[in-house]
């Protein structure tokens, strides 16, 4: 084939891939409106949902399907390695509207293994605008240094700091006003640290001790009383 | 009331069993082929509202789309979260298409139209809408209908944002050098369906207009026209 009918074939293949985008969504309209005729109707009411799941970008790791819950069900906010740095201020409104606003019971943040964000911090490569942003993990394994260094196993470091990150990023949630005020007031939200596994598909719980984290976190990060 | 809790919470856990055993029974090599690594060709930038589920609502797959999901789908130049998923989704993956994609009755677009404060730290964030709403104050004031003023809104939020998009220095490389598409795009809650605003710098999204319509809108962009028998190369 020639350059110029190769060229066409790729072109046509990713008009195909796009193709089925449109069709899909039509066919999952169809779908839910065969199942429930008012599925849409109820969701243009306004949405509860019970949880605020906050995970990686990476295309493996969708939060309904991995879930397994419908639209409405659960609000989303993912960006790389799954971070809640303290001073962005696109995770914290989304923490604050899901608390606050949606009053939601259950924060879940969600990293998974073979994360490229992870992997990128524990390389030593100057990666341009992605420095400041990855610098918060290399934080979370100057935090946990002699844990890590310990393990020579690359494969096991890079599974392990996943893990670390998560429960790292897990307390920088509780830090919030938002989820202090409102667990005193409400008895929630409740927050989880979990990991999705991509060679079995299974999420699994770091059992984070809600309780006991916040405790801790509360001898210097009290954000409790107003400041009147 | 914390037994309650419990049960949202080990539904979730339950589920996800339940759809990773599924997907494994119907292709046993599903999650295996996951693990090796993911080529997406589409970066989704949409609203963490939970009516939005990107993939879900394309009717794609694990490994089909990268995600980054904000209060009311601002793209801010200086935001790093944001920057951090689009220069990493366009360098690094190489996406070929990335979709902004705003939604109708969107809380975000809501409290932009309205004069009171959020509250905490939402009213930074929004900013950027409000500058909207002012600077097309006459036009939503002009729309008597709350609903239908919000969805406007979200259009002009989204064909703002495209023109964030549009100005970034690795978009407009990816652009130049390997035809990157962006497009802006509203999901409506009420039917389900995503509807092309062709904004961005492909006129439209293929598939989203008739065989006809499609054929001149590459033509317009000096693209492939296709033939109704298929296979023909022409360029306009």
């Amino acid at each position: 084939m020639d350059a110029q009918g190769r060229h066409f074939s790729v072109s046509h293949f990713l008009r195909q891939n796009q193709n089925r985008i449109f069709e899909n969504n039509r066919a999952w309209v169809e779908a839910k409106l065969e199942e429930d005729p008012t599925f849409f109707e109820r969701l243009s009411a306004g949405q509860e949902p019970d949880y605020l799941y906050i995970g990686c970008s990476d295309s493996r790791v969708p939060a309904n399907e991995i879930m397994g819950l419908e639209a409405g069900e659960v609000f989303v906010h993912r960006n790389i390695a799954n971070l809640v740095p303290n001073t962005d201020l696109n995770v914290m409104s989304v923490i604050e509207y899901a608390v606050l606003h949606l009053k939601v019971k259950h924060i879940i943040v969600c990293g998974h293994y073979n994360c490229g964000g992870v992997q990128a911090a524990l390389s030593h490569s100057d990666m341009g605008l992605l420095n400041p942003w990855l610098r918060n993990i290399r934080d979370v394994y100057r935090l946990n240094e002699k844990e890590l260094d310990e393990i020579e196993d690359a494969e096991q470091k890079w599974k392990r700091l996943v893990e670390l990150n998560v429960l790292e990023q897990c307390k920088n949630v509780i830090k919030t006003a938002a989820v202090q005020q409102s667990y005193t007031k409400n008895e929630f939200p409740i927050v989880h640290g979990w990991v999705f596994d991509l060679r079995d598909g299974l999420l699994k719980d770091l059992k984070l001790d809600f309780e006991e984290a916040l405790k801790d976190i509360k001898k210097i990060y009290d954000l409790e009383v107003g400041p009147h | 009331m914390a037994s309650q809790r419990g049960d949202a919470f080990d539904y979730a856990l339950k589920s996800n069993e339940a759809w990773a055993n599924y997907k494994g029974h119907q292709n046993p090599a599903f999650f295996e082929k996951l693990a090796t690594g993911q080529s997406p060709s589409i970066l989704w930038l949409g609203c963490s509202d939970s009516r939005v589920p990107e993939t879900t609502l394309l009717g794609l797959q694990p490994g089909d789309v990268f995600v980054h999901r904000n209060i009311a789908n601002i793209i801010s130049p200086t935001d790093i979260n944001s920057n951090a998923v689009i220069e990493y989704a366009v360098v690094h993956l190489k996406v070929s298409h990335i979709v902004l994609c705003g939604h109708t009755f969107c809380g975000g677009a809501g409290a932009a139209l309205g004069d009171s404060r959020v509250g905490g730290v939402i009213d930074a964030w929004i900013t950027p809408l409000r500058a909207i709403r002012k600077a097309h104050d006459e036009e939503l004031n002009a729309i008597k209908d709350s609903a239908k003023r919000a969805v406007r809104l979200a259009e002009l939020n989204v064909e703002a944002g495209v023109q964030v998009l549009l100005s970034n220095f690795v978009v407009e490389e990816a652009v130049k050098d390997r035809g990157l598409k962006v497009h802006g795009a509203v999901y409506d809650i009420a039917c389900g369906k995503v509807r092309d605003l062709k904004c961005g710098n492909s006129g439209s999204l293929p598939g989203s207009a008739t065989e006809e319509e499609l054929e001149i809108i590459k033509g317009n962009h000096g693209m492939l026209v296709f033939g109704g028998d298929g296979a023909k190369m022409a360029i306009r």
